[in-house]
């Protein structure tokens, strides 16, 4: 298990247990934090799942997997340097206690 | 495990009419079912619909042989699968995004809109069905696709003979002959837009197909075009006639929405009840089990997320339109690749544009005899009329 924290816009910090292997999208949708919809469920056809990765853990979240960046040009907030497609990012032991921070729309 | 139940009794006829009595049976009796009358096995829950377009390893879209490529002339994306599919999607998804309609678009599209109401007579019963619903969704969308010059008549026309075309399973030569004839005039009306698209680059569909760094061929562009018409018209239309019903004829509700602008959850309600695309198909490329039932490689399975849009273990009182729920996590745009590319276009353009402007016109509209509104469709649904007084 590890652990993931969700930052809302206003502030609200979530903090869930996730499983190694999981998505960030899918840890959220499991244990209803809003914020993120992942409507394609993970296929990265529908920008509804967008994050920011909080400055501390980019490296550890690793780069943009290929296509993400097109997809990232659909969501509906603004895409920033650490924008990345939480259905994009999978949960190693490295990441535990990682922080993401969450747009204000994602539809 | 067994195989699935049959269902011999239910038929076409009673699907198109009211399917929801129907699927809620299913539901409840038999998840997972193979009805006669479609040749398809039917999918009726949502964890198993949502399982089945998540995982397009095993359950294909990639059918070159339905009557979708003689009526659109092409095997188009929404027949394929993987990185094929991917890259003739992406290649418009930019002319979708919330940004452009944001920057480039609203204005435009509240401009049609108010055009629209404008020469709509006070006091009077209108049916915003054919008067609203149906050109200004085909107005906004030659816009986005940058066809313009075609007329809404024309643009819903066409959609109406691909869709006929495509669902033309009895393999008849005439919806064919139809289809054909609507082909060759897009095709011309096409042909005759593209140097001014290539010569003046905008955030067109049309024109980002044809300037993009590597474009795709031609003939993928021509034929995306017709998806986007074929699958951009009716539903933004039914969505609106719907959430127009399910507002009239709940005030209580509407005043609540109105109060909290509230818009965007009403959109979600009306497409979750009544979702204007109500099942889809996948054929199945290995033998898999659903619900305790073995589906053999070489079935075809229908995916009824109208059905799902109403299950029980998600949704409290599914069957009425309730705007204002806890969660709506319905499946009205579909998951997995073919996730709808129109999703965000359609929450922006009626759910935050077409939506509120009727609302703001005309705050006292009614819908004198709701019983008169008619409902049609198994594949496609929505209402097919709507007489609402105006005032
Ligand atoms: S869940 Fe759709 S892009 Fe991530």
């Amino acid at each position: 298990m590890v652990k993931v924290i969700y930052v809302a816009k206003d502030g609200t910090r979530t903090e869930v247990k996730a499983q190694v292997g999981d998505t960030v999208m899918q840890t959220a949708l499991d244990n209803d934090v809003a914020g993120i919809v992942g409507e394609c469920g993970g296929s990265m056809m529908c920008a509804t799942c967008h994050c920011y990765v909080d400055d501390a853990w980019t490296d550890a979240a690793g780069p943009r997997k290929d296509g993400e960046d097109d997809m990232l040009d659909c969501a509906a907030d603004e895409v920033k340097e650490t924008s990345r497609l939480s259905c994009q990012i999978q949960l190693t032991p490295e990441l535990n206690g990682l922080v993401v921070h969450l747009p204000e729309d994602q539809v | 495990m067994p195989l699935a139940p049959v269902n011999d009794h239910v038929t076409m006829d009673q699907l198109t009419r009211d399917p929801y009595p129907i699927y809620r049976r299913m539901r409840a009796e038999t998840p997972v079912v193979r009805v006669s009358s479609v040749k398809r096995t039917f999918l009726t829950k949502a964890a198993f619909t949502k399982y089945v377009k998540d995982t397009p390893e095993i359950f294909s879209s990639n059918d070159p042989n339905t009557p979708m490529k003689p009526a659109f002339r092409a095997h188009t994306l929404m027949r394929k699968d993987g990185a094929e599919h991917r890259r003739e999607r992406m290649a418009m998804q930019m002319a979708y995004t919330p940004k452009v309609i944001k920057q480039d678009w609203a204005d435009l599209y509240r401009g049609i809109v108010d055009d629209y109401l404008d020469r709509l007579p006070r006091g009077e019963t209108v049916d915003m069905f054919t008067e609203i619903c149906g050109p200004v969704s085909a107005a906004i969308l030659t816009h986005i696709l940058g066809l313009e010059g075609a007329t809404t008549e024309q643009m819903q026309r066409w959609s109406q003979n691909l869709i006929d075309g495509a669902g033309n399973f009895g393999w008849k030569p005439e919806p064919f002959a139809v289809s054909d004839k609507a082909n060759d005039e897009m095709d011309a009306h096409f042909a005759s837009l593209e140097d001014r698209h290539l010569a003046e680059p905008n955030n067109s569909a049309f024109s980002i197909m044809l300037n993009a760094k590597d474009p795709i061929p031609k003939s993928q562009i021509y034929a995306n075009l017709k998806i986007a018409i074929g699958g951009g018209i009716n539903e933004p239309r039914d969505a609106m006639a719907t959430i127009l019903f399910g507002l009239l004829t709940n005030p209580e509700q509407l005043e609540e929405v109105k109060r909290q602008e509230a818009w965007g959850a009403a959109f979600e309600e009306g497409i979750r009840w009544v979702a204007p695309i109500q099942a889809s198909s996948r054929l199945v490329l290995e033998d898999v089990q659903i619900g305790g039932f073995d589906i053999p490689r070489g079935d075809t399975v229908m995916t009824i997320q109208a059905s799902s849009n109403r299950d029980e273990d998600l949704f409290e009182n599914g069957e009425d339109y309730v705007v204002f729920r806890d969660k709506n996590v319905h499946q009205a745009f579909g998951s997995g690749p073919h996730h709808c590319a129109g999703a965000h276009i359609a929450r922006r353009t009626v759910g935050e544009i077409m939506i509120p402007a009727l609302f703001e016109r005309f705050p006292n509209m009614s819908l004198p005899d709701p019983d008169a509104v008619k409902w049609r469709g198994f594949g496609f649904r929505g209402p097919i009329n709507m007489p609402i007084t105006l005032n």
